[in-house]
């Protein structure tokens, strides 16, 4: 007896999306000398977790006047909206009549340095839009990604099938290795990190929390 | 307002266990001295569940049938005090604990300066335990290296924060769980709660043995 074809369909799907910001190629330069300009003590978030070897601004890049950054942000944002509204119901018009929140900061990670794992809260989405990536690591393959922490509740019964299992359904974390021009695009309630640098040069990214506000019904939102 | 009196509850609670051998500075100094002459080939595992990372020596997962009479004594403690948690943190009767076969996978893990481990848990197994054999250097400028850092085990539950979860007792947080392990420590947890090792910024050896244990 032949057993017809199953449907099977990712029911518990977290989006994750891969977006190139135009004109890249002469907006990273330009990022990336200003960044490197004003990683300096008076630009520095004083209440992120801060390393030797890591830089993080404070999150107010959003109101930087400077060319390139109100770019840059401009991009992420309607890069942002764009993921969002291709797995939303909503019509072209109401997705556009939302108004964005955002905050916005820069962060150099040097050889040897990481970020740690957060989350953030009262966030719908987070964006990482990558200036500036060291080459890969011969020794070490995850140098440097982006790495997403599995968040579904863990199947800590397993069978001999477990090792087989495919993407989307594969337990366990997603890695993306950032490139330059290209942002990611995903929950900001996913705890996340970026794996240590072990290649020379840094990687510079931006990284952005976004969400949106219907302000016809929903007034109010949480401090964030 | 009128005040009501309430009974509050950790419903969804994560048991830790912890203790501290005393002394632990000679057997530490063999068992140092024991997995750093061993940090051979021969003893590596073969099959890591992770990319391995040149930094980080991770043993066999046999550690606790090496007869040296160091291992052993650690073995007793470290098993002693994962039985005494399951014990306190369950309802198993002490008379039919002593009739279950206690399984275990232990190895040590040598870690040198950049090394770290991964976020990840153990399937297949109840309890796991970390025991530290030696702390490592903590540079000043590195106050995060070598941490054992113990996640949440209810994802998006801190995805909403207002004044009135953000400031929760400590069994009630919505956040990670950092741990500075000394040397004769032991924790013991869940072997369901992911779990990591920061990166080590120590110039020296961050040493450390660990286990799972499941029970039939």
């Amino acid at each position: 007896m032949s057993t017809p074809a199953p449907h099977v369909v990712p029911l518990f799907a977290t989006p994750f999306g891969v977006v190139s910001l135009p004109e890249a190629q002469t907006l990273n330069p330009a990022l990336a000398a200003l960044f490197a300009e004003r990683a300096t003590a008076q630009w520095r978030d004083p209440l992120a977790p801060q390393g030797a070897l890591t830089f993080r601004s404070r999150a107010d890049l959003t109101d930087w006047p400077e060319e390139p950054v109100r770019q840059a942000i401009s991009g992420m944002l309607a890069g942002v909206g764009s993921v969002a509204a291709s797995i939303n119901e909503l019509g072209t018009e109401q997705f556009a009549a939302l108004r964005v929140q955002a905050r916005a900061w820069f962060t150099i990670v040097r050889s040897d340095g990481c970020v740690p794992p957060a989350s953030y809260p009262n966030t719908s989405w987070l964006a990482l839009y990558c200036v500036t990536a060291p080459a890969p690591a011969k020794a070490r393959f995850d140098s440097g990604v982006l790495r997403m922490h599995e968040s579904r509740p863990g199947p800590m019964f397993q069978d001999a099938t477990h090792s087989g299992i495919r993407v989307p359904y594969r337990p366990g974390h997603y890695a993306w290795r950032p490139v330059p021009g290209q942002m990611a695009v995903f929950p900001a309630a996913i705890t996340h990190e970026i794996a240590m640098v072990r290649a020379a040069g840094a990687l510079v990214i931006v990284t952005a929390r976004i969400r949106f506000v219907a302000s016809d019904h929903q007034a109010w939102m949480p401090p964030w | 307002m009128v005040s009501a009196a309430v009974r509050l509850s950790p419903i969804f609670a994560v048991p830790l266990g912890e203790a501290r051998l005393v002394p632990c500075e000679r057997l530490n100094r063999e068992l140092e001295a024991l997995f750093l002459a061993r940090e051979t080939d021969e003893h590596r595992n073969p099959m890591p569940s992770h990319i391995p990372q040149e930094e980080v020596f991770e043993s066999r997962f046999n550690l606790f049938r090496w007869p040296e009479p160091c291992v052993q004594e650690l073995r007793k403690f470290m098993l002693d005090t994962v039985a005494e948690t399951v014990l306190q943190a369950s309802t198993v009767s002490a008379q039919d604990f002593t009739n279950l076969k206690f399984h275990n996978h232990t190895w040590f893990h040598v870690t040198r300066h950049a090394g770290s481990f991964v976020s990840h848990n153990h399937p297949m197994a109840s309890w796991s335990a970390v025991y530290c054999v030696r702390v490592g250097e903590v540079p000043p400028d590195q106050p995060g290296s070598g941490l054992l850092r113990l996640f949440d085990p209810r994802p998006g539950a801190n995805a909403y924060l207002d004044p009135g979860n953000a400031q929760l007792h400590a069994s009630f947080r919505l956040s990670p769980l950092e741990v500075r392990l000394e040397e004769g420590q032991v924790i013991v947890f869940p072997s369901y709660v992911f779990h990591e090792v920061t990166p080590f910024y120590g110039r020296d050896t961050r040493i450390t043995v660990a286990t799972n244990c499941w029970f039939a």
